[in-house]
């Protein structure tokens, strides 16, 4: 049709017809990259549908704000947040260090979670401290730096109760109510019980972060937790566990060179005892034999993972399903941490310095006597 | 049913997204109409605007089109894998054929990148603890007074336990502190650095006397102790309200909210976690024990408000509380009332203050012959004047949760523990395997050494 | 000449198309009134408007509930409470010649399952039946064939009288309410069964309840997001990606690993208490758009965070949910992280200073006995907005605008 309406009369015309097509096919790449570059830009679909949705129906304006809010919101924020996702390479590795760079402090890199799970346990003496021990806990993980997410565990019955001490302290936590289908004959049981209840939690919902138990009966030096942070896959501490009333004061943890964990120790700092077990390098490196130089067990107050291994067991090179990671996980948790010990990281760097103090109070069977409210030894 | 590569959200937004690009270009008619009759006056063939307008449509077609194709580059490369879009099983137009709402089955969105993204947890809770912040600014007190916390201590096994538990507290104060500590035996390092940890304003002040082995004597230094700060508070006339935290005592924050409205000497109620294990009586039952109430030191009020006596913990164990008459007859001050429970304005302490009542006592007239103070009560003509605070002592506001080792236990100097490699002897109670074979330290040196060896060659 | 003419074209085209947020963002920016929305809640309705109660056997009311007290407690419970308020108003009126409204006291959705859900399959024939009945008993209906009448419809879709979306879109509102107004909880753009000039109220939720529950406001607040409720309907929705048009499954699938996200299905007794100590509190849309998480929200002073695309919110014209809500498109849900984490800090401060003011929450509720401002004096601060009627309201003698015949063959049969 253009070239229909061409004369023969003017030939040099259509010469220019050609360029003026060129400069037109020019026009229209030029639009395609610049449209090309504008999906590019941070715009949010909703915009999109709340500006053409109606087709040309005069919309009322209350209505596109309330459709813009959310982008509105976005834009107006941060600009230097891209609401597109991020560049795949960046979502391969979860712990890929972006600089916040808003951040008031020096920090220069994101800190990792801490996971900090407590337990309570129904004694009629630690129901009855487990209000100020939780506030004193409290107070120290409201010095830790964020992020931190406290998960308290506790029987269904009593939980109203400290949730308003809960609630009072500032502290970003989860009460997970507990409601065991059988009774607990020890107190190790339910501890048992609750912390497979946590580790539950975690594993629904599969957060991600440094998981530690912390009893609430302990004090933490608020150091300790910017250690953990550290941790890649599991850490191992010394924990100093003092006696009420006697004359017991025992630091156990593990034996440790440049964060590497060499051994375990146990020392009684009144009878002068001390036990320890270091691992035999050559049976170590044949793992088939290292069974018999391990610990059996690890006191939960002493070590602390990365929750991933409850929920993503492949990523650290195991099974997929194991039959009691649902049921155990915590015994699971305590295996792992004995057995792969070229991933376990003392803390802190040479595993001297306690940061952990726990006590103990001696059991009534063994003290008859009726002591008044100076109950200390006179 | 087919998985079409598209989410099913994405074609009606492209669907919409056409309609704008078709309502853009009716936009985009007005102006370029506008233009071509302002420059109309040379030329207005219909041709030319034609191919104008023609040109001008095509531009934006492929404008639009470019900005649909980067969409749905974006889309494969980083949705298509995670992204699974449920097709549209029935159909929709009966259903929209009078409205636009879409019945029917959606996708559900999952994205494809990981989250949380740390830099906006990290926004997250700066926006919470602006948030706080801001809670504070409206509800709190105006012009908050200072704390000046009174903590007496000594080195001890417990020590790093409770002064560690009792710091972090007062780091949580959200008005100005200072804290007052006086260390019985004169100032250690350990307590020092401790302290200097802190980063709380810090008055650490000796004490000459060694804390004595026998528990009556010890509660009496303690006094004197505390005594002896608030000379410290009455001497460089420190204002603020006197708040005397015993190290091995739990606080709460509420606390230190009523604490700001002392007048002069208020009491407040603390629960008391006596000795659980061993103090609870053997011939008391589970259930005995269960519904007990928590024993509390605290005032009592009568029903409008004021102060009608003392709620004390009663030495015969747990046998509930009691309260004594406080009046002009005859105070019946009980025994035991721990300083923990009362809360003092630091006015009073100084020599002279303004407005200061005539029912307080000269702090020099007090306990200068060496008697003991018992309790602040001590430093009153008239007790009844004390102001119940904590919903008139209803509420428990701090705990007293005293558990000390034997005085003579021993612990390692700052906490820090030497290579454990001394003496080696089998324990009694082990949670060792039975098979491990204790090593000497010299065989354990020289498998750290080994140990050494193969991790350096691995490095 | 033709270069500039078409650089001009192409710059209006790309400025149309990039800036429309902006441009929409100025006006709706202007258009809402500063501050506390307060001067229009507070408005006392009596002296505006006078209402007629028509006089209904008590099968149509009393006796339901007497039958099933459930009625009381469910988040449809507005309709009985409504009733019984405007027997008390002032605003009550015993002349039918000087109303400018008329109520019919029918409570159509007090038909419970053994479970207590509200199940609205008869509704249309006891509304009709109701109808019959005013319509033959006083002359003002037929004057106008409805148009000065309101009726209260709380239920899912409103008056189209359906739980399935899809079924009472089929329905459409039922045709005698077609000129009434109507009084409903259900609110959607451009949704067959919202009339234009409905009166959107909020669900009922139970007052005093909430009051025993409320912590003080000191509380400091240390939960990010929160929200509690089902993500899927399984035994509704097997396949998933219907309920809550897959919005709820999408916030459970994107953020049940985000710390920041306390979201769960367990429904804890501290429920009321934890969303005072929460910023964000999520409303999404269920089965139906609107959710009682909304009046939670704004009455215990957590930002409600509303995902339910054309939404339309109750007592919109009072009270500025654009200032003290966020919006989340049902699509951006992926983004909700992003998206409240770069809200800026001022925007979020002054959202919270506006849900502390107690006019906000008092319109939220339906306490017993009523107080000023409360959900009762909004709805009928709503009917006195519409005053007066406009002319053509009023038929002329022997004109006739519906059909008493149109609908479903099982909605004509008697009740």
């Amino acid at each position: 049709m253009g070239t229909g309406a061409a004369t023969p009369e003017r030939v040099p015309k259509q010469r220019r017809g050609g360029y003026l097509w060129k400069k037109a096919l020019l026009h229209f790449s030029l639009c395609f990259v610049m449209g090309f570059f504008t999906g590019f830009a941070p715009s949010s679909s909703s915009s999109w549908r709340s500006g053409g949705g109606g087709g040309g129906d005069p919309v009322p304006p209350h209505r596109v704000g309330d459709q813009l809010a959310a982008s509105r919101v976005a834009l107006n924020g941060n600009q230097r947040i891209n609401l597109a996702p991020p560049s795949p390479d960046g979502a391969g590795g979860g712990g890929a260090t972006v600089d916040v760079d808003d951040d008031g402090n020096d920090e220069t890199g994101p800190r990792r979670m801490l996971i900090v799970v407590t337990t309570t346990r129904s004694g009629a003496g630690e129901r009855r401290r487990r209000r100020p021990e939780l506030l004193r806990l409290a107070h120290t993980l409201r010095l830790v730096r964020p992020p931190v997410v406290w998960v308290v565990v506790e029987p269904a019955a009593d939980a109203p109760a400290t949730a308003e001490v809960l609630r009072g302290t500032g502290v970003m936590y989860r009460h997970l109510a507990f409601r065991p289908e059988e009774n607990f004959t020890t107190a190790a049981a339910e501890a048992h019980a609750q912390r497979n209840a946590a580790l539950a939690h975690v594993e629904k919902h599969r957060l991600s972060g440094v998981v530690h138990f912390a009893d609430a009966a302990g004090v933490y030096d608020a150091r300790f937790f910017d250690e953990i942070r550290q941790i890649e896959a599991f850490g191992t501490w010394p924990v100093a566990t003092m006696s009420a009333g006697e004359k017991k004061v025992v630091v156990e943890g593990p034996l440790c060179t440049a964060s590497k964990v060499v051994g375990w120790f146990s020392r009684n700092f009144n009878d002068g005892t001390t036990r320890s077990v270091t691992y035999n390098a050559e049976v170590d490196l044949n793992p088939a034999g290292a069974a018999g130089t391990r610990a059996h067990t690890i006191d939960v107050s002493g070590f602390a993972f990365n929750s991933s291994i409850l929920w993503d067991p492949e990523r650290w090179g195991r099974p997929t399903s194991l039959p009691d990671t649902s049921q155990d996980s915590i015994k699971f948790v305590q295996e792992v941490v004995l057995e792969d010990r070229t991933k376990l990281k003392g803390i802190p760097s040479d595993c001297s310095q306690i940061m952990v103090w726990q006590y103990t109070m001696p059991s009534p069977a063994s003290h008859k006597t009726s002591a008044p409210k100076t109950h200390h030894r006179r | 049913m087919m998985k079409s590569l598209l989410p099913q959200s994405q074609l009606r937004r492209s669907a919409a997204a056409s309609s704008a690009a078709r309502s853009s270009v009716g936009g985009a008619e007005g102006p370029a109409a506008a233009s071509d009759s302002s420059a109309g006056g040379t030329k207005p063939t219909s041709s030319s605007t034609f191919w104008f307008l023609l040109h001008a449509l095509c531009c934006l077609i492929s404008l639009f089109l470019g900005f649909r194709f980067s969409r749905l580059l974006f889309f494969l490369l980083f949705s298509s894998s995670a992204l699974y879009a449920a097709s549209n099983t029935n159909n929709p137009s009966s259903a929209s054929s009078a409205s636009h709402v879409v019945v029917g089955r959606h996708g559900i969105r999952i994205r494809p990148w990981p989250h949380p993204d740390p830099v906006e947890v990290m926004r997250a809770h700066r926006i919470m603890d602006r948030v706080q912040e801001e809670q504070r600014r409206w509800y709190g007190v105006r012009e908050p007074r200072h704390v000046l916390a009174v903590t007496p201590t000594y080195s001890r096994a417990f020590q790093a336990l409770h002064l560690t538990g009792l710091l972090h507290s007062l780091r949580n104060v959200p008005y100005p502190l200072t804290w007052l500590v006086v260390e019985a035996g004169g100032v250690t390092n350990a307590t020092a650095a401790l302290l200097a940890r802190s980063g709380l304003t810090v008055v650490h002040v000796p004490f000459p006397d060694r804390m004595p082995l026998d528990w009556a004597e010890r509660h009496a230094t303690e006094n004197r102790m505390r005594l002896h700060a608030l000379r410290v508070i009455r001497e460089r006339k420190m204002d603020g309200v006197v708040v005397f935290a015993d190290d091995s005592n739990v606080h709460s924050m509420e606390l230190f909210d009523e604490a700001q409205k002392v007048q002069w000497m208020a009491a407040v109620s603390v629960g008391i976690l006596a000795h659980t294990g061993a103090a609870e009586q053997p011939r008391l039952t589970e259930d005995d024990r269960k519904s007990m109430p928590l024993p509390v030191q605290g005032p009592a009020c009568n029903a409008s408000g004021q102060l009608a006596g003392w709620h004390t913990f009663n030495t015969l164990p747990f046998s509930g509380k009691t309260a004594a008459v406080v009046g002009e007859a005859a105070p019946v001050l009980p025994r035991g009332l721990e300083w923990a429970g009362f809360i003092i304005n630091s006015r009073m302490l100084w020599k002279e203050a303004e407005g200061k009542p005539e029912w307080v006592k000269d702090l020099d007239a007090v306990g200068e012959n060496g008697e003991e103070i018992e309790n602040p009560l001590t430093l009153l003509n008239d007790a009844s004047f004390v102001e119940p605070l904590g919903n008139c002592g209803k509420k428990i506001l701090l705990w007293w949760l005293r558990v000390e080792a034997r005085a003579d236990s021993k612990f390692p100097a700052g906490w820090v523990i030497e290579p454990p490699l001394e003496v080696v002897i089998p324990a009694k109670r082990t949670p060792w395997p039975e098979t491990t074979t204790e090593v000497s330290s010299e065989q354990l040196e020289g498998k750290q050494e080994q140990e050494d060896r193969r991790l350096s060659r691995t490095n | 000449m033709e270069k500039p003419r078409v650089a001009l074209a192409l710059a209006a085209a790309l400025a149309l198309l990039l800036s429309c947020s902006d441009v929409v963002v100025r006006a709706q920016d202007t258009e809402r009134i500063e501050g506390s929305a307060g001067d229009v809640l507070e408005d006392d309705p009596v002296g505006r408007l006078k209402v007629y109660i028509y006089e209904l056997p008590t099968k149509y009311n009393k006796k339901m509930v007497a039958k099933d007290s459930r009625c009381l407690s469910h988040m449809f419970a507005a309709e009985i409470f409504m009733h019984r308020f405007l027997l008390s108003s002032a605003t009550r009126t015993m002349n039918p010649e000087e109303a400018d409204w008329f109520y019919t006291p029918v409570y159509t959705t007090c038909d419970l399952t053994p479970w207590g859900h509200p199940l609205p399959f008869k509704s249309p024939r006891i509304m009709r039946s109701a109808v019959q009945f005013i319509s033959s008993h006083w002359p003002y209906w037929n004057r106008t064939e409805g148009a000065d009448h309101f009726f209260v419809v709380p239920h899912d879709f409103g008056a189209c009288f359906h739980y399935q979306e899809e079924k009472a879109i089929e329905r459409g509102i039922l045709p005698l309410l077609r000129r009434a107004t109507l009084v409903q909880t259900f609110g959607q753009k451009d949704h067959v069964c919202l009339k234009e000039g409905s009166i959107n109220i909020p669900p009922y939720a139970p007052p005093q309840k909430m009051k025993t529950h409320l912590v003080p406001p000191e509380t400091p607040r240390s939960i990010f997001v929160y929200f509690r409720g089902l993500f899927y309907d399984t035994a509704n929705d097997p396949e998933g990606g219907y309920y809550a048009r897959g919005a709820r499954a999408s916030v459970w699938e994107n953020f049940k690993n985000n710390p920041l996200f306390d979201i769960s299905t367990d429904h804890p007794p501290t429920y009321y208490e934890d969303m005072q100590r929460a910023i964000f509190c999520l409303c999404p849309l269920g089965w139906a758009p609107w959710s009682p998480r909304l009046v939670e929200a704004v009455v215990f002073g957590c930002i409600p965070v509303i995902i339910a695309d054309d939404i339309v919110l109750p007592f919109a014209d009072a009270i500025p949910w654009d200032e003290i809500g966020v919006f989340i498109a049902e699509d951006d849900v992926p983004k909700l992280d992003t998206i409240l984490t770069s809200i800026p800090m001022e925007v979020i401060l002054r959202k919270q200073r506006l849900l502390a003011n107690p006019s906000m929450k008092q319109a939220m509720l339906f306490p017993q006995p009523a107080q000023p401002g409360d959900a009762f004096h909004q709805i009928l601060n709503g009917l006195a907005r519409k005053l007066p009627h406009d002319k053509g309201v009023y038929l002329t003698p022997g004109q006739k605008a519906l059909n008493w015949t149109q609908g479903p063959k099982g909605d004509l049969k008697p009740w």
